[in-house]
């Protein structure tokens, strides 16, 4: 068995699909357990038995068409019409317009590749160190997978069935800390560079807030519809994604017709490759939940941590780990099952694990050997990934600083969150 | 023979689209439809629900069939920055055969599945039987099976043309 284990482990560091490895250790159980493989199907047919899971797919999509469209250099100009006239303003800039665009882009490294294109150049023209735009776009794109309506949270409250919308509203101040962390420094790296982008201009704000127009109600509709209620997350998901298609199609007529099934095509191809890593991740986890793989971790852990702290010191130094070497989606499907039940037991709240869980995870994308925002932004902005891992290291740190504020400081997640 | 595989390449890559379109544009018009019912006329239909799951099940195995097509499912993406080309072409053809090789196991026990589902009448939607449905699991791993097999072919012929056209 531990050879078996071991030769799918090595398997997968040679870069086998993961899906296939998991596979094969949820075969390999069933087949230890005598259960008939058969279980494999029955488990897979059980992705269509998951609640509000039409919203992965929805809100990939709406994440594409507007990434194809122009509405990346819209939000732009109105974020730059908003906070440009601060002294660092563009760095600022940098950092709120990545946040929104990942939230609802569902951090697929689609960031870096639309918005990197335009605020890179900007920043550099306007007088800032190159070593610091690079990091600084690079770790912007990752930054909002705390904020609605990240695809990482809404997988997490399918997995750990917990409500999506309490933790759309845990994720605020989270994500806002980061933010607020990430602008600090950048103000503070750039202090000799004083200089204000432009005067503050409420006519400009005018131009660029009706050039956006038909964009600026979507964050309205979404988050207003979910946290009033009025819909749930996979209905805000479909009214999304079609008003995106409508507006981006037939009203700016920024794509084409004949472009739609490429995009169509695209972003399913990222949800394939998510879901079918769910749907034998459900297969693994029930096995090993049935033999009572969480009770034996629990007890074991619970050899030698005994309280909460520790615990979630130990969670945390295990969670920056796994991020190094698994992507955000895998990581959900896979350990959330086995770890949830395990920090019940530590009193942690499963809200405020899913946070630390992601706020943990995103530092992945930015750590190698795997972090994929190094990857894209190294292949986009032609920087070897030494360099780009060296400019990006400050910012890591600051991030870093934030998730320990998340994991030991349970409030800020939980402070909006209704209790019962 | 290459002629047959491209034009292969060309109708499946079709399939796919045409299957994912519909998928899609299916799951959003339903979907919003449920809204407008609800709200507007204060009725619904009782099967929606059910439909726009299955349809997220066969979004999502379309979509693996595809990222099989373009290699784009998630790997652990670690010796491909370390390594020479060539090792990263032997690893590849081992890990893609592995894949090929469970996925086909999959579609096979699937199938299997399916048989016990026509056997013992199982139906979805109300009356629709349970296996025009759920086809589309042993289906989807026997290509993704047949994509990775073939990915791991063309890997090899690359090496091996490669290796002569050194020695030339």
């Amino acid at each position: 068995m531990i050879l078996i284990s071991l030769a799918l482990l090595l398997l997968a560091i040679l870069g086998a699909p993961l899906f296939a490895v998991i596979a094969t250790s949820a075969l390999v159980g069933f087949h230890r357990e005598e259960t008939d493989l058969m279980n494999m199907a029955i488990e897979l047919l059980s992705i269509a038995d998951l609640q509000f899971l039409s919203a992965i797919p929805l809100f990939t999509f709406a994440g594409y068409v507007l990434s194809e469209s122009n509405a990346p250099g819209r939000l732009v100009r109105l974020t730059n019409a908003v906070l440009g006239w601060m002294p660092g303003g563009l760095a600022l800039v940098c950092l709120a317009t990545c946040a929104f665009f990942t939230a609802f882009t569902g951090a697929s490294g689609v960031t870096i590749i639309a918005l990197g294109a335009i605020l890179y150049p900007a920043l550099k023209q306007d007088g800032y160190d190159d070593k610091f735009n690079l990091g600084l776009v690079t770790s912007s794109g990752s930054l909002g997978l705390l904020f609605a309506p990240s695809l990482p949270l809404i997988l997490y409250g399918v997995i750990a069935e917990v409500s999506i919308d309490h933790l759309f509203l845990a994720g605020i101040f989270p994500g806002l800390l980061m933010l607020v962390m990430l602008a600090g420094w950048s103000f503070w790296v750039n202090r000799a560079n004083r200089k204000p982008l432009a005067e503050f201009s409420l006519r400009e704000v005018a131009a660029a807030m009706r050039e956006a127009a038909w964009e600026l109600p979507l964050p309205f509709v979404v988050l207003g519809g979910i946290y009033s209620g009025f819909f749930a997350v996979s209905e805000a998901a479909a009214i999304t994604a079609l008003y995106v298609l409508v507006v981006e199609v037939l009203v700016q007529r920024e794509i084409k017709w004949r472009a739609l099934p490429d995009i169509m095509r695209q972003s399913m191809v990222l949800v394939g490759g998510i879901l079918i890593i769910l749907g034998v991740s459900l297969a693994s986890t029930n096995y090993m939940i049935s033999s009572g793989v969480p009770q034996l971790l629990f007890e074991y852990v619970q050899g030698f941590v005994s309280s909460q702290l520790t615990f979630l010191l130990l969670l945390l130094g295990f969670l920056l780990i796994l991020g190094a070497i698994l992507d955000i989606f895998s990581a959900i499907v896979l350990v959330v099952p086995l770890i949830l039940p395990i920090a019940a037991g530590y009193g942690v709240d499963p809200i405020h694990l899913g946070i630390v869980f992601l706020a943990a995870m995103q530092l992945g994308y930015l750590t190698p050997p795997v972090g994929l925002n190094l990857f894209i932004a190294s292949y986009r902005f032609e920087k070897s990934i030494m360099h780009v891992y060296a400019a990006t290291l400050p910012f890591l740190l600051i991030l870093l600083l934030s998730v320990v504020v998340i994991t030991f400081w349970p409030t800020l997640s939980l402070w909006l969150v209704p209790s019962g | 023979m290459s002629l047959l595989f491209r034009r292969l390449d060309t109708f499946g890559r079709l399939a796919e689209n045409v299957a994912l379109v519909t998928l899609l544009s299916t799951m959003m018009l339903l979907a919003v439809g449920q809204i407008v019912l609800r709200e507007v006329f204060d009725t619904g239909v009782i099967w929606t629900d059910e439909l726009v799951k299955l349809i997220v099940l066969w979004l999502a195995m379309v979509g693996s069939i595809a990222a099989a097509r373009e290699n784009r499912h998630i790997r652990i993406d670690l010796l491909s920055h370390l390594l020479p080309p060539r090792g990263i072409a032997v690893i590849r053809i081992v890990v893609d055969l592995f894949a090929a090789a469970v996925s086909a196991v999959i579609a096979w026990h699937a199938y299997r599945y399916l048989q016990i589902e026509i056997e013992f009448e199982d139906t979805v939607l109300v009356d629709v039987p349970a296996w025009i449905a759920h086809v589309i699991i042993p289906l989807a791993f026997g290509l993704i099976s047949y994509r990775f097999a073939v990915g791991a072919g063309r890997v090899a012929v690359g090496l091996w043309l490669g290796e002569e056209g050194r020695r030339s």
